[in-house]
């Protein structure tokens, strides 16, 4: 009884407002910075290899978590690949519906171990299913800064 | 209670930097393959993984040892992380310990670290919630405010001379100027340096505080009959112990850390310890501020209270003293990423007690060395023994 009557009255209770005021800066490492350097200046993805384990990591990882060799081998890797799952997305952060709801997918990339998790675009989210092969669309190169986001969307080929 | 013995084989750490271009991940993985490769193992040697790092805002990640993991070995393996703020650096071999005595696993690597500089402006704005939410935070504390009110208690209570406490800071730099993963290594710094830097909150000045840095450190534990195989100089874990005071810091004793009296007290216990300041021949008590390097010895029972600032001005804790402390260089020369901080003073008594530290090797035979690291609420106690 006493629980559900503070909770019917919140306002009734002093309160003190605080955050935590910080930010964060992230270096993206050693295979990071590769990683999106290429995005940036070249429209190219890239992972590393491990020979040892036959796994090709995207995104690149500077060990190998598997045996934990440094990883040397880097390759270009297609920026084309398949919808391993999606879902579609009809609601915000805060709850508010969508407009036009947004379709995020997981993309297995052809020939790699990895993938990438994006958005989808230039299709309706009826069209989308599993298996369905995509590619990379990066946003044009003054827009782009060496973020994930330099990739607007992968779309269906 | 019959416990399996467990000893310490290998180590291996990154250099400790300002800002360092690895990601967290990446520093530990640097850590933990040096260690792996001190003593000729590989990952898959290894049956469990202790991952130490203190608050999650410092590297802005949050559930930070499951995003850490892979870094630190753990994929396809159990892990877990412990914590318990700046005495992390300590407590996490003291798991190491707990899970190879448990009998559970035969070999543990264990990696701590630490990336501060992910946090901006500064680590402060991040250590601001630790004060009580509606007493403290709303006359915007800062934590040099604890440790200056520390230092003025216990300067006060015992009639302390500030040039004596500033001999640590200079000690611990140029030790540190032999560590070849030191941030702030420095040998030519004198009393007058400490002595002449900017007041941040008196008594604390600039150089009586360790850095803002980024690093990792790994161990690699084993149980005995691993340990034999692995190396013919292992070094075993003879004693552990944990304890907390109080949360509410207006409530504490600050002019004497009882909590580290209690923690020491656990590991003497353990290690059939009767006269610590005899049987202790290395020691790396916490060193954030050199004011606390003094406070913690006397907790650990190695000075008389009030006594261990004498002591270091009289030399006594210099690297070629009769007690050396830190030789390493602690966290106010080899610099304080936090849990990473604490852990190197593992490693420091692993490399002593081997007879590899180098330029930074003490004098004689060291049998039994002690470290020791304080945090939380800086109200807990960590410590751990090691012997060869």
């Amino acid at each position: 009884m006493g629980l559900l009557y503070r909770l019917s009255k919140p306002e009734q209770a002093i309160a003190w407002e605080g955050d935590m005021p910080i930010t964060s800066r992230y270096t993206m490492g050693i295979a990071g910075e590769r990683f999106f350097r290429a995005i940036l200046d070249d429209e190219a993805l890239w992972g590393t290899c491990c020979p040892e384990c036959d796994v090709v990591y995207v995104p690149p990882r500077l060990y190998c978590e598997r045996c934990f060799a440094q990883l040397d081998e880097w390759v270009e890797v297609p920026n084309t690949g398949y919808v391993y799952t999606y879902t579609i997305v009809h609601v915000d952060m805060d709850g508010n519906t969508l407009e036009d709801p947004r379709i995020m997918a997981y993309v297995r990339l052809e020939g790699t171990d990895g993938g990438l998790v994006h958005f989808l675009g230039e299709v309706d989210p009826e069209d989308v299913g599993i298996g369905m092969l995509v590619e990379a669309v990066f946003k044009d190169k003054a827009e782009r800064k060496g973020s994930i986001n330099d990739i607007a969307y992968f779309r269906p080929i | 209670m019959s416990r399996d013995r467990v000893a310490v084989v290998g180590a291996g750490m990154t250099k400790f930097v300002r800002r360092a271009q690895e990601t967290g991940k990446e520093l530990a993985w640097e850590a933990a393959s040096k260690a792996l490769e001190s003593c000729e193992m590989t990952l898959d040697d290894i049956d469990a993984v202790i991952i130490g790092s203190a608050p999650e805002a410092f590297d802005g990640v949050h559930m930070k040892s499951e995003y850490l993991s892979d870094g630190c070995g753990g994929w396809g393996k159990p892990v877990i992380r412990g914590y318990v703020g700046g005495g992390t650096g300590v407590f996490s071999p003291i798991q190491g310990w707990y899970h190879i005595a448990s009998g559970l696993f035969d070999t543990v690597l264990v990696i701590c670290e630490e990336k501060m500089s992910s946090c901006q402006p500064h680590p402060q704005g991040a250590f601001l919630t630790i004060f009580d939410n509606f007493t403290e935070r709303p006359l915007q504390p800062n934590l040099l405010w604890i440790f200056a009110l520390e230092m003025n208690a216990y300067m006060t209570r015992y009639g302390l001379d500030k040039r004596d406490i500033a001999t640590v800071s200079v000690k611990n730099k140029r030790n540190a100027a032999d560590h070849p993963a030191a941030l702030l290594g420095d040998a030519n710094i004198t009393v007058d340096d400490v002595l002449n830097s900017e007041v941040l909150a008196w008594p604390v000045q600039r150089l009586d505080v360790s850095p803002v840095t980024d690093g990792a450190v790994a161990l690699v534990m084993c149980a005995e009959h691993v340990a034999r195989r692995v190396t013919n100089k292992p070094v075993w874990v003879e004693g552990v112990g944990w304890n907390l005071d109080t949360a509410y810091w207006s409530s504490r004793d600050l002019s004497y850390p009882v909590y580290v009296e209690e923690a020491a007290r656990m590991a003497y216990k353990m290690a059939g310890i009767t006269e610590p300041r005899k049987q202790i021949h290395i020691a790396e008590p916490y060193d954030p501020f050199d004011y606390k390097e003094l406070h913690h010895l006397e907790g650990l029972m190695l000075f008389d209270k009030g006594e261990a600032p004498r002591a270091a001005a009289d030399g006594v804790t210099q690297r070629d003293g009769d007690l050396p402390v830190c030789p390493s260089g602690g966290l106010l020369g080899v610099g304080n990423p936090i849990a990473a901080a604490g852990m190197m003073k593992v490693a420091e008594l692993f490399w002593q007690l081997r007879g590899e530290a180098g330029a930074r090797q003490v004098p004689g035979t060291p049998k039994r060395g002690l470290a020791q690291a304080w945090g939380d609420l800086m109200q807990v106690g960590t410590v751990i023994i090691l012997g060869a």
